[in-house]
């Protein structure tokens, strides 16, 4: 069994038990992938799986076999860091960092759905196709805690990405 | 977490098989069960994961929807079928959880569906069950599973599922 991680495969782990996060931090030590609650309730371990949003603690490493996962580290490249990643910067979208990797991963996938035309809670016309305002970004990245309270940052980032995506 | 196996269901019918077997349980998103698990509270022997099969959504002869078991809730809810003719639908899944949740879990899964969602059962760390249900003080807080205890029963009975025990996934 293996997991392709930022690219690379990976061999799953013998024990069924152990979690993608564990996976990543301890086996890989891609720590930029953090645990927050450890239970699914803030997001901090958001990580991509086949460009979904997954929670990295309630997956089991095994749940990943033959598939597809990125993690923070793997949203930069050569080129340098990914369109969200300046965007945190350039809008103060955080203050201590530790939600921040969740908070990007997620977004990356929200701004996907979004562009395939997914609605969310408070998207008025269900059947048609939502455009991202604040209130949007708020509740479709609700699934991402921070304490520190980055939050008017994050969503300036987000809106100043998918402005560029949109443009 | 006790150790278990971890096996994939090739196909509906395996998953039939193996799922009546002792300590064997369906595993879909895993986001209920694998935080069970962690917790104490589930304890299975062998995990078959049937994430992999039936996830399709589409139209029936009769202009009806079909929801395969594996289907995502996000998939679901996003689905122009389902927003187009099934809103409500959508919009109930849509108020549960979060995005990552959604993308992860499968339609018929979540672990408690079917289970007591006695606050006792999934806090055992709380202190053993009182027994009968007029004793319970926790007796109200049976958060309407659909196969809650009896809550009607004001006899002194002790709490006990509605029904026979059903496969979780």
């Amino acid at each position: 069994m293996t997991i392709r991680i930022n690219g690379t495969e990976v061999a799953a782990p013998d024990d069924p038990r152990v979690s993608l996060v564990d996976l990543l931090r301890e086996q890989l030590h891609l720590t930029g992938t953090k645990i927050g609650c450890n239970q699914g309730a803030c997001g901090a371990c958001t990580v991509l799986i086949d460009g979904e949003r997954a929670l990295a603690c309630l997956t089991l490493a095994v749940q990943a076999d033959g598939r597809s996962v990125t993690t923070i580290e793997g949203l930069s490249s050569q080129a340098g860091l990914h369109p969200l990643q300046s965007a945190f910067i350039e809008h103060d979208g955080f203050q201590c960092g530790y939600c921040t990797p969740g908070q990007i991963c997620s977004a990356v996938a929200m701004l996907r759905e979004a562009a395939d035309g997914a609605p969310s809670y408070v998207t008025h016309d269900l059947a048609g196709h939502a455009s991202l305002s604040s209130d949007e970004i708020r509740e479709r990245m609700s699934g991402n805690l921070c304490r520190c309270g980055a939050h008017n940052g994050i969503v300036e980032a987000i809106l100043d990405v998918a402005g560029k995506d949109a443009a | 977490m006790t150790p278990f196996s971890y096996t994939r269901a090739s196909s509906a019918q395996e998953a039939g098989t193996l799922s009546v077997r002792d300590g064997h349980r369906l595993l879909g998103g895993g986001t209920n069960l694998v935080d069970l698990m962690r917790k104490g509270v589930e304890h299975p022997t062998t995990l078959v994961d049937v994430s992999g099969l039936s996830s399709e959504i589409g139209e029936t002869e009769r202009g009806g929807l079909l929801i395969g078991a594996a289907a995502r809730n996000a998939a679901v809810a996003a689905h122009p079928l389902v927003r187009s003719r099934y809103p409500l639908l959508a919009r109930a899944i849509l108020a549960g959880a979060s995005a990552q949740i959604r993308s992860m879990a499968t339609v018929a899964g979540n672990d408690r569906v079917e289970r007591e969602r006695c606050r006792q059962a999934v806090r055992p760390e709380e202190g053993e069950c009182p027994g009968p249900l007029a004793v319970c003080r926790r007796g109200l807080r049976r958060q309407g599973a659909v196969g809650s205890p009896d809550r009607g029963d004001r006899r002194g009975q002790a709490c006990r599922p509605a029904g026979p025990p059903r496969s979780q996934p």
